[in-house]
């Protein structure tokens, strides 16, 4: 089964490949204490009404004379006047584009890599399994799963942080939460303030709802153990590894497999995926260092 | 009969004194001249202005992590094995610039692109590298990625479509080279503009593209006795049974994959520096890192690609440190990726036989000893299969 031949939408770049795009901080919308939500605008219209983009991809941001940094498309895939990208100020890219902040101008390339297989979802349970950040390229999977709503039985989100205080989206969380049409779970490793819901890993949550492995698709994105933690989870749980679908994080400077640095196994991570059913690496998913 | 036969249409020979004019003209057709030439005690691959700056009567003693020159026949100017460098110098520079922005107000303003793509004639390439390019061009070309704009390496498309590929096979391996068992060499057998084979008062020429041999007919060719003919061959084939190591390719991509618990790689990380040499002389490693320089005065950001090894911590580097922290891991990947990721990624072995990568290691580590440690260990195989199959169900 070869998914990295489906139609993609085509990146965009400079007058050279590796030559960004200027781009526009619409917003910088503070996350929580570390994370903020950068929407930003394409200055070229006639590039801005080509960009297309599916849920899952990411784009290359770059800070001249800083450098650029992979990050993962946040918003709804449905608005196009501008794109959004949840960053975590933990490396010099992204402290760098918080301080040019909302107005100032930054570079895009992309997008790049494979999405979530939205085209080959099936009529069954959707459940979306997010660690920290790793929630920020499963939110346009939400926007997208509730306009489709009527195309599936149960969508779930699970989501699990260190504190309360390091959750991400709160607002929609909890409009989330209240909707009837998305279960919602959220877990902290460690319940601070007046936390007082679920406390412990992410995984723990499967065992709060009822899932039919049969008709059960996963989408899982987090840091590496809540990765492999999941797709063990949903392993025992009988969900077959052909429907566990799985975004991974390597280092990356091209975006399209000529610099080498995100290979896992014979991958390459930004073109090949970023996201993998668990079947294609289930070889190496559970080896160190490769 | 020889069992090693040259390819192609009719040969031509040209006399030792042709290969001035075959310089010269190429420079006059707007070439760069590419060649082999004595330099920091190493035969490099350098900008030739004549014929006299070939590593005449220099030979090259090349074995596990070592490499020296010697005298040797005066009549002969490609005696040597290979150099720790070729032609991918040039299609993948070490630094290449990407571009040059100058900030302005709102944003940057670019002050320079790329260099233009040079015009280069590789004069005197081994077949292994021939070989080589042949692995690069299928890394870079554009149908891996979808055929669009934003993923092709347009710099390294250009140099090679306008490059002219003049190969010598190799009469004189070394025993590092392992460039017959890889089916590289040490004949050329495609991928050239024109492949010569070295006898000590001539070449016999052999076409393999029009631009080639619309370059020979205007040298001081003529056609070659039957016995030059048989000599070249003779020398081929001697070359092939001279080859100094072995790698046994068949099912070793799947050897490989299944080996990445296997404790041979303890062994080999307990010998390894972690320095990178071996993927800074690989004629087919294509790793980068684009990074940014601005200058303090002027504020002009330069944003270049430069090689980068998979034996650095960087390498890997995410926020959450790197992911292969230890030495196996990074060798592991280094001897996987050659040996068996190429396969999968570009259809091809990403190793050619040049054995560079076990002259130039500090520590002697060759790729072929060790591929041969991990393919040979049929019993550490079928466990791991076990193993597997014990998951499975």
């Amino acid at each position: 089964m070869n998914l990295a031949i489906a139609a993609r939408p085509e990146p965009i770049c400079g007058s050279e490949t590796m030559l960004p795009v200027p781009v526009r901080i619409l917003d910088m919308h503070p996350e929580n204490f570390n994370t903020r939500t950068v929407q930003v605008q394409i200055v070229d219209e006639g590039l801005r009404q080509r960009y297309r983009w599916v849920p899952g991809q990411f784009n290359m941001i770059y800070v001249p004379g800083i450098g650029e940094a992979a990050i993962s498309i946040s918003s709804d895939p449905d608005q196009h006047e501008a794109v959004g990208h949840t960053i975590r100020l933990v490396g010099s890219v992204t402290r760098a584009i918080e301080r040019i902040g909302k107005g100032g101008m930054v570079g895009l390339r992309g997008p790049f890599g494979r999405g979530w297989p939205l085209d080959r979802l099936h009529s069954g349970d959707v459940i979306l399994i997010g660690g920290g950040i790793g929630l920020a390229p499963l939110r346009p999977v939400v926007y997208w799963l509730l306009k489709h709503r009527d195309r599936f039985r149960r969508v779930m989100l699970l989501f699990g942080c260190r504190t309360p205080e390091d959750r991400l989206f709160v607002p929609e969380l909890e409009k989330w939460d209240e909707d009837p049409r998305i279960d919602t779970l959220v877990t902290v490793d460690n319940a601070t303030g007046e936390w007082v819901g679920p406390v412990g890993v992410v995984t723990k949550l499967l065992q709060r709802i009822r899932i039919n492995a049969d008709r059960t698709t996963a989408f899982v994105c987090g840091p590496r153990m809540l990765n492999r933690a999941a797709a063990w989870s949903l392993e025992q749980l009988n969900v077959r590894s052909e429907r566990v679908f799985i975004s991974l994080e390597r280092n990356m400077n091209c975006g399209f497999g000529q610099c080498g640095h995100c290979q896992y196994g014979s991958k390459f991570v930004c073109k090949d995926g970023p996201v993998f059913a668990l079947s294609e690496i289930a070889d190496i998913f559970a080896k160190e260092e490769v | 009969m020889p069992a090693i036969q040259l390819a192609g249409g009719i040969p031509y020979y040209l006399p030792r004194s042709g290969l001035d004019t075959l310089v010269s003209t190429l420079s006059e057709e707007g070439y760069t001249v590419l060649g082999p030439r004595v330099m920091d005690g190493v035969i490099s691959f350098q900008p030739l202005t004549s014929a006299a700056d070939l590593p005449r009567g220099v030979r090259d003693e090349q074995g596990g992590g070592s490499y020296r020159l010697v005298d040797g026949d005066p009549e002969l100017c490609f005696q040597y094995v290979v150099g720790p460098d070729g032609p991918k110098r040039y299609t993948l520079p070490p630094v290449l610039q990407l571009f040059s922005v100058r900030p302005e107000p709102d944003y940057y303003a670019m002050e320079h692109g790329p260099p233009s793509p040079p015009k280069l004639a590789f004069l005197g390439i081994r077949p292994c590298e021939v070989a080589a390019l042949a692995v690069q061009d299928r890394v870079f070309a554009a149908r891996e990625t979808g055929g669009f704009r934003c993923e092709a390496d347009s710099y390294y498309q250009q140099t090679r479509d306008s490059a002219l590929v003049i190969a010598v096979n190799c009469t004189h391996p070394g025993s590092s080279c392992f460039c017959a068992s890889m089916g590289t060499g040490p004949v050329a057998r495609q991928g050239y503009d024109v492949a010569l084979t070295e006898l000590r008062g001539g070449f016999v020429v052999q076409c393999g593209s029009p631009r080639g041999t619309t370059l020979f007919e205007r040298l001081p060719v003529r056609e070659p006795s039957s016995a030059e003919l048989e000599l070249a061959e003779l020398r081929l084939e001697q070359a092939a049974a001279r080859m100094g190591r072995r790698l046994e390719a068949e099912g070793l991509p799947e050897a490989l994959e299944r080996a990445v618990e296997h404790p041979h790689w303890d062994e080999v990380a307990k010998r390894c520096l972690g320095c990178g040499n071996c993927t800074m002389v690989c004629p087919t490693c294509f790793c980068s890192t684009v990074s940014d320089a601005t200058e303090l005065t002027s504020k002009v950001t330069t944003r270049t690609r430069d090689w980068e090894s998979c034996y650095t911590h960087q390498f890997s580097y995410t926020t959450a440190g790197p992911v292969r922290h230890s030495i196996r891991a990074r060798h592991r990947h280094w001897v996987t990726h050659k040996l068996s990721g190429f396969v999968a990624q570009f259809g091809t072995s990403g190793c050619v036989g040049c054995g560079r990568c076990i002259t130039w290691c500090p520590a002697a580590i060759d790729i072929t000893e060790e591929a041969a440690a991990i393919r040979g260990d049929a019993q550490w195989a079928a466990a791991a299969t076990a193993a597997r199959k014990e998951v499975a169900a």
